[in-house]
């Protein structure tokens, strides 16, 4: 691309808010910030002149490490893109950035929605969600759509890889409130993706199996996993969930322990269920280390009633 | 009985395209020629034979609901049931693809998940398959039970192909095989007008809870209507199989399915029914998003899954055997002597629901043929 010159502008010049051209979000790079303080600016950020100052079309991180530190009134050197249509400096911005770095989630979904808005289908599908990695079915067009209406809290935390795209697809039908509220869990209790992504399917699948909002569940878990000191332990919350969600196999769990302990079980063999009590193979494992407990284990196995056996591997 | 205020047009497709798709090699077949015949007002486009991604223009330039795709199939058309694990029983079925996808819209359908064509697609090439049934078929000492509705459903379109006559005329004469037409439709006008031997050809309906009928079941028929014309094709001689797939757990399921039950015996004696199949819902974890993408308003993913030896979620098996205890003792009430039997379950719910199990898959497979009078011949 010719259509470029070589100029200086003022940081206060920069339109940091516009996002036409929408290639980063998220955290700087710390190695990004370090080479600019050792070094300066190496690559000139390409900008385009507007009536509110410049939009920035490439170089977006570049500039927001330097506008960290810089007071505004310091001159930068830049490139000025002339005579150019919207549609060559996306592309031109598109490449550059894919040839050194890979999109976060938000990044993609932004790219996308901003594209979708200036190249023709044809492009966005032969062109455009190809670069992005995104397959053609539309459900992948609705979660960047989904993600492009994120709260700013909601979109940090996935450009920072905290909420991964999967709890996405689950939230896109919650609304704002309920949404704010998961925020909220994940800030109070540093939940992250898969343990994360479970407690939202929890309370998704409970949100939709009682027909009430997911915020009825979150609200009932919190109210009964919450400490002494106004806490919320993550475990107890991901236990309460899943008893509410599986109250059969929760209960048949805690009859399987109660039998064990009914039949004053060794607790040196360790007798496992099957997973999720499916299938009807039992599990039994123990440690030795000689000859002597090996004998003791013999014992302790043959002591054991076989009809307090069967009543154990009776499936719920 | 139940009287129907206004009987269903037995005649009407419930599928009516307004365009149609014709690969180039699928032109000039008498089937191709015949549906065409009878969409007079549909737009026809032959178009060369698509790769994956074509396919995926296809779909958005012409709406898959309202197109119907016509192909030369390349492949074998008699396949063994997918089925599911070893740890479940399955009851060594055969498809006949002839067809692939439905536009009824059950909200469980597994079929969101399997297929890759999103059009809904019939094979053309019947010599092809014909010819492949004769050299099958032709084995000495295997019986078949062979099946249509697997891929799509056998009849919902059957006015518009009319394939159920040749089919129910082929495997009349044929003695080491049975065919099933498996359907949610009441399109039977072709298997009452057939004036042809028809053998041991069963009918058989998916039947379910009138309530899942009415929220999860998109156009099919009502469980009335699918009653009573199984009846009609009862009448007319044919024999008639029934499904109840996936068998759901919900608020209020015994009493549901206690109605369907007593509808089906205002209908049917229990000698009319070849055998009655019950499998509570299961599905890949990964249809769980396409089915809820595809379907907001359905809850049924939302019980009490875990994961099954095969992979596939399934209901916590005390669920299972809840259901399938009352559905069981409520169809015997009726019906002491009918076949029931379960699809891809383990065998420890076989044993616990019917006293008994099948020691393999072959062992099941024998028991359904056993229900076939001309596995006898």
């Amino acid at each position: 691309m010719n259509n470029v010159k070589t100029d200086h502008c003022l940081l206060s010049d920069i339109d940091f808010d516009d996002r036409t051209f929408p290639f980063s979000y998220g955290f700087l790079p710390a190695r990004l910030e370090s080479s600019i303080a050792a070094v300066g600016l190496l690559q000139q950020p390409l900008l385009l002149v507007s009536d509110n100052g410049f939009k920035i079309v490439c170089g977006r991180r570049r500039l927001e490490v330097i506008s960290k530190t810089a007071d505004g009134s310091g001159k930068i050197s830049v490139c000025l893109a002339e005579n150019s249509s919207f549609q060559e400096l996306f592309r031109r911005a598109l490449w550059e950035n894919l040839a050194i770095r890979e999109f976060n989630p938000v990044e993609t979904a932004d790219i996308y929605t901003a594209a979708a808005k200036l190249f023709s289908i044809d492009e966005i599908e032969k062109e455009i969600m190809p670069a992005l990695k995104l397959p053609l079915k539309p459900r992948f067009r609705m979660r960047c759509q989904v993600i492009a209406g994120f709260s700013r809290k909601l979109r940090d935390l996935l450009a920072a890889g905290s909420v991964d795209v999967e709890t996405v697809d689950l939230i896109k039908g919650w609304s704002d409130k309920e949404r704010t509220a998961l925020t909220d869990l994940v800030e109070e209790t540093g939940l992250r993706r898969n343990k994360l992504r479970e407690v939202v399917s929890r309370l998704d699948d409970l949100a939709c199996r009682d027909e009430v909002s997911p915020l009825e569940p979150l609200f009932a878990a919190r109210k009964a996993v919450l400490n002494e000191a106004g806490g919320i332990d993550v475990e107890l919350l991901r236990s309460h969930l899943k008893a509410r969600l599986y109250p059969q196999l929760t209960a048949a769990h805690l009859e399987f322990a109660a039998l064990q302990e009914k039949f004053s079980w060794p607790a040196d063999l360790r007798l496992e269920p099957p997973p999720d009590f499916e299938g009807g193979e039992y599990r039994l494992s123990f440690t030795f280390t000689g000859s002597d407990e090996w004998r003791k284990i013999c014992d302790k196995l043959a002591s054991v009633a076989l009809e307090d056996v069967d009543e154990l591997c009776r499936r719920p | 009985m139940t009287i129907l205020k206004q009987p269903p047009d037995y005649s009407r497709s419930l599928f009516r395209p307004t365009k149609v798709l014709v690969e180039e090699e699928a032109a000039g077949y008498p089937l191709t020629e015949s549906i065409i015949g009878r969409l007079p007002d549909a737009e026809v486009v032959t178009i060369k034979r698509p790769s994956s991604e074509e396919l995926a223009d296809l779909s958005r330039q012409f709406g898959p609901r309202t197109t119907l795709y016509l192909a030369r199939h390349r492949g074998r058309f008699l396949k063994a049931c997918p089925g599911t694990a070893e740890s479940y029983r399955c009851c060594l079925y055969q498809i006949l693809h002839l067809a692939l996808g439905c536009n009824i819209g059950c909200s469980y359908c597994v079929l969101q998940g399997y297929l890759n064509n999103p059009f809904i697609t019939q094979f053309v090439n019947l010599d092809d398959a014909f010819a492949e049934l004769d050299r099958e078929l032709g084995r000495p000492g295997i019986f078949y039970r062979i099946g249509t509705g697997e891929f799509t459903d056998s009849l919902f379109m059957d006015p518009l192909t009319e394939l159920a006559p040749g089919l129910i005329d082929y495997f009349g004469r044929c003695k080491s095989a049975v065919l099933e037409l498996k359907t949610k439709s009441v399109a039977i006008s072709g298997l009452l007008d057939y004036s042809g031997e028809i053998g041991e050809t069963i009918v058989s309906w998916s039947l379910n809870a009138p309530r899942i009928c009415a929220k999860e079941e998109g156009h099919a028929a009502t469980i009335e209507e699918r009653l009573t014309a199984a009846a009609l094709c009862r009448q007319r001689g044919y024999r008639i199989g029934l499904h109840f797939d996936p068998l759901l757990d919900f608020p209020g399921w015994e009493d549901e399915y206690r109605q369907t039950v007593a509808s089906i015996f205002t209908h049917l004696k229990g000698d009319d029914i070849i055998w009655i199949s019950i499998g509570a819902f299961r599905f890949m974890p990964q249809v769980k998003e396409i089915l809820k993408s595809n379907h907001p308003q359905t809850n049924i993913t939302a019980g009490e899954f875990i994961r099954g030896i095969d992979g596939k979620q399934r209901y916590f098996s005390a669920i299972r055997r809840r259901l399938y205890r009352f559905l069981v003792a409520e169809i015997k009430r009726y019906a002491p002597d009918v076949f029931i039997y379960f699809c891809m379950e383990d065998q420890y719910l076989w044993q616990d629901t019917f006293g008994f199990a099948p020691a393999d898959n072959q062992e099941l497979s024998h028991w359904l043929d056993k229900c076939c009078y001309r596995y006898y011949d």
